[in-house]
């Protein structure tokens, strides 16, 4: 794919082989990707929304793990089951009436709108890894804290946070992954060039290019290069989060 | 544990209270949302519904489609969640060893899994092209011909099955080998004193020691494999002649190409308490308290 998007358009419609003979330095794909294209556009939508989701996850789901293992919360294991039930739910599912529901609201084709549907894959996801994470840390810390004279704000910012960091930081990754990955939710609720995420946005270039695999490869490589700068920095993260078997897919 | 008491606890009930609340506008409402949807008849999103009661079911569960449907789920689900977990153990087992550049392999393995499903697409496509993809050149040169990968039903499948088996695999390969790792050695090393072969000792030992989580791994697969809707949408698009079309297309195309909000809405809640089974069982075989004190 990455060879693809570096081959010279002549070349592309040779007898293809799998090493390309000569590479293309001019970039002309990806200049024409991003000169012509709405793509910089997309990515600039896919990055908001990313981020956007990343953040209301984080906030929503550190507070409800939080208070699910520190209070006697009436119906807890409800609570936390329902999450990982709701986590299995056909995210067609969950699209179709959110449509109905956005559309009602005036907020279908909305950038808002594919944040929140993000954020129903992505809540009930954090919320049961960072309970796992916020069970099995000792109490008797942010007792201890508290003794100190540290509020229950201090304790949780000065020993819970920084303790728990590998579990906000998992969870901070796959919530970007899920969100800079999906095609689903986006693909249901946004309709306009201008609203598009990136993968919607490069499999609406299938149709409108007509076979311009250049650019198209251009594309899915320029998609791909956040998941593999990730992948390389936080790499033990991802790990650990499969092995929790924490992610949809 | 404790009750709310300080002013800062009831700062903090509140919040909690209002997180459970958006937690639940966003999902519950959605589903609560698509039943209500299946019982009236609607064109669009934004027309006017009318009730039909049963009327939509009955309808849906009427027709060929969605019996085919069903069916081409179950065929592409099974067969993706046999060939996924067969390899994926295989590849974890050939993992578990130590060779040089280890670490690299193992973090390669992963890859396929964090592409977009968009990106995957793309790139089987464009190996399959018909005039230009690599594997259409390939076997054109095997003496095969050129196979309309896409017009030909059993092949369609094939390569829907295919690109799904190459995306997910991974997820099982680094499920079993975190778990092989969990494995006391002393066991395999009793088991080659009392003269157990390679097989014997995969079979008698690994297997029995791994066989619950294994079934977690069977379990979510095939809760989400029934679910997949982009790697098929994106490749087939359902066809062709629906011959890749599962539920959640058959939804998709109800809802939002045949102007029929109520079918598709009937098919979603169908499909959904299809999966509940499923979800149930797991729920069955891994209650959360025993989650809660394994810990």
């Amino acid at each position: 794919m990455i060879i693809s998007s570096l081959r010279p358009e002549k070349e592309l419609f040779d007898v293809p082989t799998l090493i390309p003979k000569t590479i293309d330095w001019q970039f002309t794909s990806y200049k024409n990707l991003l000169e012509l294209t709405d793509y910089p556009l997309q990515f600039m939508n896919s990055i908001i929304v990313a981020l956007a989701v990343v953040v209301i996850t984080l906030i929503i789901s550190i507070i409800i793990a939080y208070v699910v293992t520190r209070y006697r919360v009436p119906g807890k294991t409800m609570i936390v089951g329902s999450m990982l039930y709701a986590y299995m739910f056909p995210p067609l599912m969950l699209a179709i009436p959110l449509l109905s529901i956005f559309a009602t609201l005036g907020l279908a084709d909305s950038l808002i709108a594919v944040v929140l549907a993000h954020c129903t894959l992505t809540i009930p996801l954090g919320v049961w890894m960072l309970w796992g994470f916020f069970k099995v840390m000792p109490f008797d810390l942010e007792e201890a804290a508290m003794v100190d004279g540290c509020s229950r704000a201090g304790a949780f910012f000065r020993v819970v946070l920084p303790l728990s960091l590998p579990g906000v930081i998992t969870v901070s990754i796959f919530s970007f992954l899920l969100s800079w990955t999906d095609y689903v939710f986006a693909f249901v609720l946004v309709s306009s060039d201008l609203n598009k995420t990136l993968p919607v946005g490069l499999a609406s270039l299938i149709g409108s290019f007509d076979a311009r695999w250049g650019e198209l490869m251009a594309g899915a490589t320029l998609i791909a290069i956040p998941l593999f700068l990730m992948f390389v920095f936080l790499g033990r993260y991802f790990i650990k989060g499969l092995a929790a078997g924490a992610i949809k897919g | 544990m404790q009750g709310f008491r300080t002013s800062s606890d009831k700062v903090l009930k509140w919040a909690f209270i209002a997180s459970v609340s958006v937690v639940l506008l966003l999902i519950l409402l959605p589903v609560l949302h698509a039943i209500q949807l299946s019982f009236y008849h609607s064109e669009s999103f934004v027309s006017n519904k009318s009730w039909v009661g049963l009327g939509n079911y009955a309808r849906i569960l009427n027709e060929m489609i969605f019996w085919k449907a069903l069916s081409v789920g179950l065929i592409f689900g099974c067969l993706t969640i046999i060939l996924q977990v067969c390899l994926g153990i295989a590849f974890a087992l050939f993992l578990d060893r130590n060779f040089p550049g280890l670490p690299i392999i193992r973090g390669l393995v992963i890859l396929p899994y964090l592409l977009p499903t968009v990106v995957v697409a793309l790139a089987f496509q464009w190996m399959l092209d018909g005039t230009l993809g690599l594997l259409t050149i390939w076997s054109e040169q095997l003496g095969l011909g050129r196979p309309s990968w896409f017009e030909n039903p059993y092949l369609a499948m094939t390569v829907v099955i295919v690109a799904s088996v190459w995306t997910w695999t991974p997820f099982v390969t680094v499920s079993f080998l975190a778990a092989l790792q969990t494995i006391p050695k002393s066991l395999y090393e009793s088991a080659k004193v009392d003269g157990a072969g390679m097989w014997s000792r995969f079979w008698h030992v690994t297997i029995p020691m791994l066989l619950p989580m294994l079934m977690v791994i069977i379990l979510l697969r095939s809760i989400w494999m029934f679910n997949k809707f982009d790697i098929i949408w994106l490749l087939t698009k359902g066809g062709p002649s629906s011959a890749t079309e599962h539920l959640p297309i058959l939804a998709y195309r109800r809802a939002f190409l045949q102007y029929d909000v109520g079918g598709g809405a009937a098919v979603a809640t169908l499909s959904f308490l299809l999966l509940s089974l499923l979800i149930l069982v797991y729920f069955y075989y891994y209650p959360l308290e025993e989650k809660e004190s394994s810990h």
